[in-house]
């Protein structure tokens, strides 16, 4: 028996995990103590990490559709028909048709090499993850290499903070690495501030929890920016920037936006209070935050609150934003957007393109392409890597059809995943138990999975098989291996200079900064920018329930996050747990609080017909006090596909959200 | 009492001489500071040194996932079962491991003796290695009975004196291991069979803070005086990672599944945890658990109930501390136990 230290597969938190190899099979999980996240911990997911490798659902063949089937065929078949099939788009429609997606289950080094295939390769500047819609408000900095959505600070200071601000997240369902710091944190006095909408284990322990009515996450943290800045008057004090942010939130008084929020102002002046007291305040958020279409806008309000800085010294607080996927924030370093290049460099930088130009030896696809969302009704071929668009996307059947629409679709992945099935092309990638690489989790730390076991049958390593294909299309990668590619990473993303492949997974590898933060002695200097007005504006006049619609809808994507996940529904003794919505709630679970399903006379797990000014649908009830009064909530990724919410627009980056929406609940048919 | 002296320079040919016929299980270091129980290839890699390995000994007697046997139903059915026969020395092995093993005995070898456990237990010996002080800051077998040293349920038990290891003999099995090496051995003197137990006092008193109040929590389970309130705050607090019963030297909950792959198929075992929802529900979807708090409730009630405890022969926590490392939450044992006495969850 051997012990391969490598990370864990599922969240953000990249946790350092053991797989038990015995005679080329791994036959278990269990956690690392030395790991700097781990710290002997694991979530449900990770001590059974080892039974997704070797299920019999895994993909081992290459398969190239024949008519209305998929057949197996050889690597050789089916790189020609992926050729032939992405040619055939070139020649007709040229590379603006051809759409290509990441993954942020994939390695670093697969993304990176996606990324060289569709910008030089195939010459199209459509790149992105669809992942980047459901949980990221990802918010650039003009002119800045850091981003708002990216941690500034690292998941151990959650060890001697005095005060967590937990901002939409509920760790213990996302993020249980970070849950755990936090329970642990409380035994020695660690004090929680919690808003969101939904009371989850956290908030109810919380010392304070603000239950803001969803869609006003913007006003609540306005306001706080409010009380910290226009009454505390001392936070900020000299900062730049700190003036705009003072007049931008100069309205926003906690009693102003009390009527928008449904959080008192009594309730927000003491959160202010304890922040500003406190020395070693935190700040985490996550998905939970993108439940608006103002959600950019709040990401970078919190980023200004943090910068603003609390207790004496007024010290920048830093924040950590809690990634849904173990390597979202990698597949985001390597330029798996639409509108950067890899290392955030942006694409007018004439610099810093022909620094990839040169070492790609070719030129690049300099324009801003379509984004996840937008791809599959405006291109004609797509090469999907490891991507589950269909979950993330609202309205996964439309998706679904518009893929099946496509003249060609690639997808290439470790399970027969929807949008596989209704692929030309399906190739067998490798888990991530059989190929090294790195990841780069949350707090951007890079560390080293580790292959373990070899891929079943035919399966290959995802950036191998890129290679092979841009290789067949004449321009031939020069790598041999994962560290090659890394080593290539290095040299050309200003971010991670100074990052060499880390040779074990569990020491935690090696955080990155920007060149400016390494200067600076690591700590990452970010800007306030004031909310904009017509953000603060929209925030307030967003759907609201009335007579005839009383109750608010909202999508939540930390309630049950993992549930019908393709990787965790295929592990063969939890695979229950993680699909009980499905099993108990299969139109959709509704949850209500105890008040409202007693108005409705409604019963919990009863079906209940639900009217929304779009349309209508059935669920199944729950009743649970987790609702606030007058809120209804449902699992994000079965919100896409009821067909009621309205789908507005995140003014800072265009992704679309499933607004918070105004609903009726009767008896069903 | 038996007991013979081992001379520190003479061990690792009295470990060379256990390979020679058998996995000598013992902890060792994995990658830089990790140490888990495994095979070990050379003697110089037994780490003497260690605190508590990261998991007890299960993963070698009940593996995470095992193969119970091969089935084809090509031409009628045709099942193989495998059967891991290979002999093993659990070398220096904690005493709250060694202890937990007495309680996986009674679950798998009692009425009904489980044939892939035995066959591994049968041919197992076990050399405990006492703890002078306590290994980590988690640690309470001195609330468990369970160490940090022990009077039974191993073959040998090793206390390293400046002189050597004094080898004490538990069973008949740990006699024959040292009469097959009696060339290595000395007999021990009085004053060194004195100094063990010196050293066991002095060893129980550095447990520090983690202390678990097994009796009283006890007896208010077995009379079913909890206050259902303090499970509720444990359901609270606890995220239903699973860790505690993976890690628990005497969790034993188990599920088995086929695997099929045209009409050759595998029947495993696999760890699952009576704490997750779907342990104990049912296909019509009922769930005479449907709460974390009962779930809680029955797994407390299993540890350290009277009844179970009576069942067992002891009540089944060992004080090894890993529940305490391996929360993610604050729903351990110490963290429970506490919250029975005081009627309320910290």
């Amino acid at each position: 028996m051997a012990e391969i230290a490598t990370v864990c597969p599922y969240c953000g938190c990249g946790c350092g995990l053991y797989l038990h190899v015995r005679d080329g099979v791994v036959v278990g999980a269990s956690p690392s103590r030395s790991h700097p996240v781990a710290e002997g911990r694991l979530c449900l997911k990770g001590w059974h990490a080892h039974e997704v490798v070797d299920n019999p659902g895994r993909l081992t063949r290459p398969l190239v559709r024949r008519g209305a089937e998929l057949v197996e065929a050889t690597w050789e078949e089916a790189r020609s028909a992926v050729v032939a099939g992405l040619g055939k788009t070139l020649e007709t429609d040229g590379p603006q048709a051809i759409g290509v997606l990441g993954s942020a289950r994939c390695t670093n080094e697969d993304n990176y090499a996606l990324v060289r295939f569709a910008r030089g390769t195939l010459q199209t500047p459509n790149i992105d993850c669809s992942l980047r819609i459901q949980c990221v408000p990802d918010a650039p900095q003009p002119g800045e290499a850091w981003r708002a959505g990216v941690s500034t600070g690292q998941i151990a200071e959650l060890d001697d903070a005095d005060l967590v601000l937990l901002v939409g997240s509920d760790p213990t369902e996302e993020h249980p690495a970070v849950g755990a710091r936090i329970y642990q944190g409380r035994q020695r006095g660690l004090r929680v501030v919690a808003l969101s909408t939904r009371k989850h284990p956290l908030a109810r322990l919380a010392d304070l929890h603000l239950p803001v009515r969803p869609g006003g996450e913007l006003r609540l943290i306005a306001s706080l920016l409010h009380v910290v800045l226009a009454e505390q008057g001392m936070a900020g004090e000299g900062r730049p920037g700190a003036e705009d942010l003072r007049a931008s939130v100069a309205d926003m008084s906690p009693e102003v936006t009390a009527a928008d929020t449904g959080v008192s102002a009594d309730l927000v002046r003491q959160a202010a209070g304890l922040y500003l007291s406190s020395e070693r305040a935190v700040i985490v958020y996550s998905a939970g935050l993108a439940l608006s279409p103002q959600s950019g806008a709040a990401v970078q309000a919190l980023h200004s609150l943090a910068v603003l800085g609390s207790g004496g010294s007024r010290r920048q607080v830093p924040v950590l934003s809690l990634l849904c996927r173990n390597n979202l924030q990698g597949c985001r370093d390597m330029g798996v957007a639409p509108d950067v290049l890899p290392g955030y460099a942006s694409l007018g930088d004439d610099a810093a393109v022909q620094r990839f130009e040169q070492a790609w030896q070719c030129e690049l696809a300099r324009g801003v392409g379509l984004s996840a969302w937008e791809m599959p009704g405006q291109v004609r071929a797509m090469y999907v890597m490891g991507d589950d668009i269909t979950r993330s996307i609202p309205d996964p059947e439309a998706t679904l059809s518009a893929l099946e629409a496509l003249d060609f679709l690639v997808v290439q992945d470790i399970f027969m995943s929807p949008a596989a099935s209704v692929a030309h092309v399906v190739l067998p990638a490798a888990s991530f138990a059989e190929q090294d690489g790195t990841w780069t989790n949350l707090e951007r730390r890079v560390q080293r999975t580790r292959r373990a076991v070899s891929p079943p049958g035919e399966a290959r390593e995802d950036w191998r098989i890129i290679a092979d294909v841009s290789r067949a299309m004449g321009k031939p990668f020069p790598y041999e291996g994962p560290q090659q590619i890394f080593e290539e990473i290095s040299d050309l993303l200003p971010i991670y200079a100074g990052v060499f492949y880390p040779p074990l997974a569990v020491n935690g590898g090696i955080r990155w900064a920007t060149p400016e933060a390494r200067d600076a002695g690591g700590q990452a200097e970010v800007m306030p920018v004031p909310p904009p007005a017509e953000a603060l504006e929209a925030a307030a006049s967003g759907l609201r329930a009335s007579d005839q619609y009383p109750l608010l809808l909202a999508a939540d994507p930390t309630l049950r996050p993992w549930d019908g996940e393709v990787m965790v529904s295929q592990t063969l003794t939890v695979a229950g747990e993680f699909t009980v919505l499905t099993k108990d709630y299969p139109d959709g679970m509704l949850c209500l609080n105890p008040e409202d399903a007693k108005r409705f006379q409604v019963r919990g797990g009863r079906p209940v017909r639900v009217v929304s000014p779009k349309g209508e649908c059935q669920m199944q009830v729950r009743v649970t006090d987790e609702a606030p009064p007058g809120v209804a909530l449902v699992p994000h990724h079965q919100a896409t596909r009821l067909g009621i919410m309205e789908i507005s627009t995140d003014q800072a980056g265009g992704r679309p959200v499933l607004a918070p929406t105004p609903i009726s609940v009767g008896p069903a048919e | 009492m038996t007991a013979r002296m081992l001379p520190h320079e003479r061990i690792d040919e009295f470990v060379a001489r256990l390979m020679q016929s058998a996995e000598v299980v013992a902890p060792r270091r994995v990658e830089v500071a990790d140490v888990f129980y495994g095979p070990v290839s050379s003697p110089g890699e037994v780490a003497w040194d260690y605190g508590t390995a990261i998991e007890p000994l299960k993963r070698f007697l009940l593996p995470q996932r095992e193969t119970m046997l091969r089935f084809s139903t090509d031409g009628g059915l045709k099942v193989e079962a495998e059967c891991d026969e290979r002999e093993r020395v659990f070398l220096g092995v904690r005493c709250c491991d060694v202890t937990g093993l007495g309680v996986m005995d009674a679950m798998y070898g009692g009425d009904i003796p489980d044939p892939y456990y035995m066959s591994r237990r049968e041919r197992s010996t076990v050399i405990a290695l006492t703890c002078l002080e306590a290994p980590e800051e988690t640690c309470f077998c001195v609330c468990c009975d369970a160490g940090p040293f022990l009077t039974e349920g191993y073959d040998q038990q090793w206390t390293s004196l400046p002189e050597g290891m004094l080898v004490e003999i538990g069973s008949e099995r740990g006699e024959a291991l040292a009469r097959a090496n009696e060339d290595l051995l000395a007999p021990a003197e009085l004053d060194q069979i004195a100094a063990r137990y010196r050293l066991a006092r002095e060893a129980e008193k550095t447990f520090g803070d983690f202390k678990s109040y097994i009796a009283g929590a006890m007896a208010k389970l077995s009379m079913n005086e909890v206050d259902p309130e303090v499970w509720e705050q444990a359901a609270m607090r606890c995220t239903e990672c699973g860790g505690c019963t993976y890690l628990c030297p005497t969790c034993s909950c188990f599920t088995v599944t086929d695997r099929m792959n045209g009409s050759e198929g595998v029947r495993e075992r696999h760890w699952d945890a009576c704490l997750n929802n779907c342990y104990a529900r049912e296909a019509s979807g009922h769930n005479p658990r449907p709460e974390r708090s009962d779930r809680l409730r029955a797994r407390f009630f299993h540890k350290i109930s009277h009844q179970w405890a009576e069942r067992n022969g002891r009540q089944a926590c060992v004080g090894c501390g890993r529940c305490v490392v391996g929360c993610m939450a604050w729903a351990h044992m110490p963290a429970v136990t506490e919250g029975i006495r005081r009627g309320v969850m910290t």
